[in-house]
């Protein structure tokens, strides 16, 4: 029970020291160890939860920031490996899928909200960058997702979200589904214009509009 | 001891070997011909005791040229100033830099810019500003606040330097009038720190006996003296940048053997104050980048004489804290720092030496901050250069930020401003859109609020109240 507190310990430790090279032995040594998988899952996002909110407060930077998402990737397929093999599932906020809309390579500011995003406990389906319209819709009826996050950051490509929104509309799920917009083109006037449900102007922004949207309290 | 910044880039250089040959040979020519004079009759009979060519008739002291470079030599090329805290103990020369303050008579109002006498509470609040600002390392003469309410003339040297030994344990170099010096002495002593004095010439060409007086009793004390010489071009010096640098190199010497003189070894800054005169009113322009070329002429003759430097930079025309004010501090700065200058007089004045505020001495901090970073220079070696992570990482969709590597370097190759806009244009908008001015205001009050500056132990404030009550009673205002 000791060395089961002791790498739980060390698992939140290597999130805390963005320590991305260790990541998935320590995961894997957590689970040897016999501890819960359930509770080496809170173990990491408890820690992601903490470096997401000193990113908040200004204490830290980006690179912390994706490098302690670094350290999640690495860890958590060995974590939920575990706990698929025991048969549960873990309990989450809500569902969201986030990507960068096509034609669109920025990836940062998406990166950014959906670490925040999952480190605030949602499920986060992240569909990376240059996302067709076609497989956004296809992975938010697939995940039955609560949440569609598009980020652009052209001009030229922040129309784009526009027409997964008009694409929602035509399978007839949008009332389904929330959505959410951002990028440094958007701001709270075009999000209307193109009827997003809702706009952050800053990654933590972004975190507390989902969760009005979805009504959860702070 | 405290860092300040190492210089790791070549200093800048604009003089040719020749050059600086000829600014050098012709202050021999003036110090051996025209002389230097000396109002002083103790100094007189003391150079003449020291083999210098005398006219007592017109207190002129010729000096042969082994004399003068005899002096030049012996001063040393560096020296510690120890503070009453270790942590900010100074050595100054070499490619250590540090940055220094600059005086203002009054404060100023930031709505209606008008300028008034700061009050003992201003003043004390400039000073633990100063003494929280982490790139801000030794207090220059004169500072903050010159004239300070309910204080007679006579004892603001005495009262000042008080005030930055109970509000600070940062290091002071202090100015002399009337004899003050003895008191400034005496305070430093009883707190166990070294304390500048000055030696200040008048252009041209001359030293009062006051001046050789704060001088002699600085040395004799085995404190460190700086040779601040303000000239104004086309005044008080040749107009031209070449003459300037002969008559002010001259004047400078005169002090620096009387140092040498005095006791071989003394430890001698020398500060270069050079402005032009405003030639529609005669008064000095602050600001002009004629200064920052002087100066730069200066630290080259300089570090080839190794002898430590001090310049002014601080100097704005404007008398407000905007645009002129910035760009003309911080391109003066700039160079200062990279013509390897040793201390950097930059903070807080502002028009010249008639206004002085807090905010912009924490707006200079950032400043500081900003040169600092840049003359420590680049780091190459194998880690730096990354060819490894290159190859790792790859074209897009290859991307650095989720490395160990940026996070290991991304803080140590910045120097992140505290008080500048680094906002995104919608954080701007939702904070009211402040400006560096208002960050600045917030980050005095966070400083006033929070920071406590190490008391003085209380033995040590009753020698200082001793002290300042003599000097209260030698210059008649109890």
């Amino acid at each position: 029970m000791e060395d089961e507190t002791k790498y739980l310990n060390d698992l939140k430790a290597v999130v805390l020291n963005f320590d991305i090279d260790n990541a998935e032995s320590v995961a894997k040594k957590v689970i040897l160890s016999g501890a819960d998988p359930i509770l080496a899952a809170s173990m990491l996002t408890e820690a992601i939860r903490e470096v997401g909110d000193a990113f908040g407060k200004g204490d830290l930077f980006l690179p912390d920031l994706v490098c302690a998402s670094e350290v999640l990737k690495k860890a958590f397929p060995v974590i939920n490996e575990a706990i698929e093999k025991n048969g549960k599932e873990q309990v989450s906020l809500g569902k969201i899928v986030i990507g960068t809309v096509f034609g669109d390579i920025h990836s940062i500011g998406k990166g950014m909200v959906a670490t925040l995003l999952y480190a605030a406990g949602f499920k986060v389906i992240d569909l990376g960058i240059n996302v067709k319209s076609e497989d956004f819709l296809k992975s938010v009826k697939e995940e039955k997702a609560d949440v569609l996050a598009m980020s652009a950051l052209l001009t030229t490509t922040a129309m784009e979200q526009k027409k997964v929104i008009e694409g929602l509309k035509e399978a007839g799920i949008r009332d389904k589904i929330k959505v959410i917009v951002g990028g440094s083109p958007i701001n709270q006037e075009f999000s209307d214009s193109i009827g997003a449900d809702g706009y952050g102007a800053t990654a933590p922004e972004g975190v507390k509009v989902v969760k009005r949207l979805l009504g959860i309290g702070e | 001891m405290k860092k300040g910044f190492i210089r790791n880039i070549k200093p800048l250089e604009i003089l040719t070997e020749e050059q600086i040959q000829a600014i050098h040979s012709n202050t021999l020519r003036v110090l051996e011909s025209t002389g230097i004079r000396f109002e002083s009759p103790r100094i007189l009979e003391f150079f003449k005791k020291n083999d210098c060519n005398v006219d007592f008739e017109k207190n002129i002291v010729k000096f042969p040229p082994y004399i003068v470079e005899d002096s030049i030599r012996k001063c040393p090329s560096s020296f510690t100033m120890k503070a009453r805290n270790p942590k900010n103990t100074l050595v100054i020369g070499g490619n250590r830099h540090y940055f220094s303050d600059m005086p203002g008579n009054w404060t100023i109002d930031l709505d209606s810019w008008k300028a008034r006498p700061a009050t003992k509470q201003e003043n004390k609040e400039a000073v633990i500003v100063l003494d929280a600002l982490e790139n801000f390392d030794i207090f220059c003469a004169y500072t903050p606040y010159f004239e300070v309410d309910g204080i007679p003339p006579e004892m603001s040297i005495p009262e000042s330097y008080a005030a930055k030994i109970r509000n600070s344990t940062k290091v002071s170099w202090e100015g002399s009038q009337k004899e003050c010096e003895i008191f400034i002495i005496e305070m430093a002593k009883a707190t166990g720190q070294d304390v500048m004095g000055v030696g200040l010439p008048s252009a041209p060409l001359t030293y009062y006996e006051d001046a050789c007086d704060s001088l002699s009793r600085y040395i004799k004390a085995d404190f460190p003296v700086n040779i601040a010489c303000g000239v104004m071009m086309g005044g008080t010096s040749p107009a031209s940048i070449a003459g300037s640098l002969v008559s002010f190199n001259a004047e400078v010497m005169g002090g620096i053997i009387l140092a040498q003189l005095t006791r071989p070894g003394a430890k001698i800054v020398v500060e270069d104050s050079v402005l032009p005169m405003d030639m529609k009113t005669g008064h000095p322009v602050f600001g002009d980048i004629t200064t920052a070329l002087h100066i730069t002429a200066f630290a080259q003759l300089y570090r080839k004489y190794e002898i430590p430097t001090f310049a002014d930079s601080g100097w704005t025309n404007s008398k407000k804290i905007d645009f002129q004010d910035g760009y003309e501090r911080a391109m003066t700065a700039l160079l200062v720092a990279l013509s390897g200058v040793n201390v950097n007089n930059l903070y807080g004045g502002i028009y010249g030496e008639l206004e002085y505020h807090p905010v912009q001495s924490i707006l200079d901090d950032d400043i500081a901050g900003m040169i600092g970073r840049y003359i420590e220079g680049i780091d190459v070696n194998h880690d730096t250069i990354a060819s490894d992570l290159i190859e790792i990482t790859g074209p897009i969709p290859g991307s650095f930020l989720a490395t160990s590597h940026t996070r290991k370097y991304f803080r140590k190759e910045r120097f992140f401003p505290k008080s500048a806009d680094t906002m995104t244009y919608p954080e701007w908008i939702n904070l009211d859109k402040k400006d560096c001015i208002v960050l600045a205001q917030d980050r005095i009050k966070q400083i006033i609020e929070n920071h406590i500056p190490e008391p003085l132990p209380d033995d040590q404030e009753k020698e200082i109240e001793k002290i300042l009550a003599k000097a209260r009673k030698r210059y008649g205002s109890i």
